[in-house]
């Protein structure tokens, strides 16, 4: 039996995370499977290096980490793209990240192409006068797609694959912005529940203030997942991975000890995102149809760019 | 002794001439290194994630490309994978034995897993036939394509029909990374179970060469090992990593097994193939299931525990009462 490495500490010998014991995963296999798909999507796309968004938070600093570790520091482009109302100690961890890594990185506020739309300070914006009243939500949404048009832009002139940062809890509640913070060329954590991202980044280094703080979309000022969705992250792993992974009936999950409640909202978190996990439908009107009877892999000969 | 080389490779996906031509490298430095037989693995010529592509690689057996793959075989044997298309023109996932210039013997996936992350026979066709195959190794050959090993029978069988060395060419997707998987990995552990099992119950030698690299989500784990006709390993190839392993076999392991321990000779095959000819019909309907329980239905003996119906079992009236394996003795 591996051993299960053991969650780290703080200084008062507290642990950092709260890791489920069947959860636990064996980094060092995760390391070299996650290295080798990086260099893969890579290879079999003709790139070479890649780009992504680094918010600070635990998921953007492991993949940080993973493809630094994969291809070597000097080939990855953190872009770091805060709002005005964004936290300072976000944009301070990212920067110790890149410290940290050596990689190449770049700042691109993002508030003035956000405030275009909406306005401010009476303003109005592109969006008219209703939108200096835009919710928190559509604000949100589209600051994430701005950050997601900036990094293709940085993919042109970085001449790098953007690479995905969410993780597997975030994916089935549906708690990613569609061609926002989803989009990407490739994902390499997207299979790994928030506890097994935070176990995976104590593993590889990420600073411990990173994993250790409360995980947060930081839309707004002091907004923090687990406050906004009212669950904790090791609990609601446990029941996707219970659901899900392991192929439990609601009965069953209440048999293990879960809150029929709890896990009736999370399906219903899990069955209302379907879509947002899925390439958009195409009408069937033609003799082969693109992902229904066309099925071709995404990388075959002559898909590698020149 | 026998030296075996391992090509633990990572194909390209669909690239058929990169593929021939790394193969032809691999059985050239097999044969530097003294190799009697280079192994390849599951689909190494095409890639496995194929879909739409496989009928756009398919060979058939007298594709010129094979041929001259064989000619390179000359004074040592390999085993090589890749779509065969077939006169009528269906697809199979073929492994062949390429030995002296000629193929000598092709095996045509039994098995082809369509659950899970699997879809293989969405697009492929599965094969119907399975033998041992004699090679000018000396010994009598057992080839076999991954998803086949998941199946009890085929190991079995080609052990009964002369093999002494079981060879499986996979390519296994590497899943399930909880930290108590004995290897690190999910599937390695179950693989290293079946084959040190199936080893040791066949009393055979088991080679198995998995593939590394990756194919759209899924990565190829490696860990290509040849086990001993006792159970133990007598190499393991390190997981994810590419290489060409070489590993010397003692053949006649294979007889002091045997004599030591002689499970094979006390295979009782008449007993096997009526009670498997009996469980054939039973699970038909066309005889009687003499241990089932009333109101079981086919191929399940025990009858559900509040019968939901009326007591008869509608239309077939064909069941025994509780378990009745032979006819009663008159009183």
């Amino acid at each position: 039996m591996s051993a299960v490495a053991a969650v780290p500490t703080d200084e008062a010998g507290r642990p950092l995370f709260e890791l489920p014991e069947e959860l636990a995963i064996d980094t060092d296999v995760a390391r070299r499977v996650i290295g080798g798909f990086i260099r893969g999507q890579l290879q079999q796309a003709g790139f070479e290096r890649c780009v992504l968004g680094l918010s600070g938070g635990v998921d953007s600093g492991l993949v940080a980490y993973l493809v630094a570790e994969a291809i070597g520091p000097a080939n990855l482009l953190c872009v770091l793209m805060p709002y005005r109302t964004s936290s300072p100690a976000s944009r301070a961890d990212a920067e110790t990240i890149v410290d940290d890594l050596g990689c190449p990185s770049e700042l691109v506020e993002i508030t003035p192409m956000v405030d275009a739309m909406f306005g401010r300070d009476g303003v109005a914006g592109a969006g008219g006068a209703s939108d200096l009243e835009a919710s928190a939500l559509r604000r949100g949404n589209f600051m994430a797609r701005i950050r997601m048009a900036v990094l293709y832009d940085r993919s042109v002139t970085f001449g790098g694959l953007v690479v995905g940062t969410g993780n597997k809890t975030e994916s089935l509640i549906g708690y990613t912005t569609l061609f926002g913070d989803n989009a990407c060329a490739f994902n390499p954590i997207g299979d790994l529940y928030k506890s097994q991202v935070r176990q995976l980044a104590a593993a590889i280094g990420v600073p411990r203030a990173v994993i250790a703080k409360a995980p947060s979309a930081d839309l707004w000022p002091d907004q923090t997942d687990e406050s906004e969705g009212g669950f904790s992250y090791p609990l609601l792993d446990r029941v996707l991975y219970w659901r899900i992974d392991r192929r439990r009936s609601l009965d069953e999950m209440v048999e293990l000890g879960f809150e029929r409640a709890l896990v009736e909202r999370v399906e219903r978190l899990v069955a209302v995102s379907e879509f947002k996990r899925q390439v958009p439908p195409i009408a069937k009107l033609g003799p082969r149809t693109a992902g229904v009877d066309y099925l071709y892999p995404r990388r075959r000969p002559g898909s590698a760019r020149d | 002794m026998v030296r075996i080389a391992l090509a633990q490779v990572a194909p390209r996906l669909g690239a058929l001439d990169d593929n021939i031509a790394r193969h032809h490298e691999l059985i050239a430095e097999g044969r530097r290194h003294g190799a009697d037989l280079v192994v390849f693995p599951e689909l190494g010529l095409t890639g496995y994630l194929l879909q739409d592509l496989a009928a756009e690689v398919a060979m058939r057996l007298d594709d010129p490309r094979l041929a001259e793959l064989a000619d390179a075989t000359d004074g040592l044997s390999a085993i090589v994978s890749f779509v065969e298309e077939s006169d009528d023109h269906r697809l199979f996932i073929a492994a062949a034995l390429l030995e002296e210039g000629a193929i000598r013997h092709v095996h045509r996936k039994l098995f082809l897993p369509t659950y899970g992350l699997f879809d293989e026979r969405r697009f492929f066709a599965p094969g119907d036939v399975l033998r041992a195959t004699p090679s000018r190794l000396g010994a009598g050959l057992g080839i076999a394509v991954c998803e086949d090993f998941w199946h009890l029978g085929v190991p079995q069988l080609l052990a009964l029909d002369g093999a002494q060395v079981l060879v499986n060419v996979s390519s296994s997707p590497g899943r399930d990374l909880a930290a108590t998987n004995e290897a690190g990995l999910g599937t390695a552990s179950s693989w290293r179970n079946l084959m040190r099992t199936y080893a040791q119950l066949t009393t055979s030698f088991v080679v198995f060469c998995n593939r590394v690299g990756v194919d759209e989500s899924i990565t190829f784990w490696g860990g290509s090992e040849v086990i001993g006709p006792s159970g133990q390993a007598v190499f393991s190839a390190p997981l994810f990593e590419e290489g060409l392993f070489v590993v010397d076999v003692a053949l006649d392991e294979v007889r002091r097994e045997r004599i030591g321990l002689p499970l094979l000779r006390d295979e009782r095959l008449e007993w096997q193939l009526r009670e498997l000819g009996r469980v054939v019909l039973e699970r038909a309907g066309m005889a009687i299931d003499s241990t089932a329980e009333w109101g079981a239905q086919p191929g399940f003996d025990v009858a559900p525990s509040e019968p939901a119906g009326p007591e008869e079992p509608a239309g077939r009236g064909e069941r025994a009462s509780a378990p009745i394996p032979f006819r009663k003795p008159r009183p």
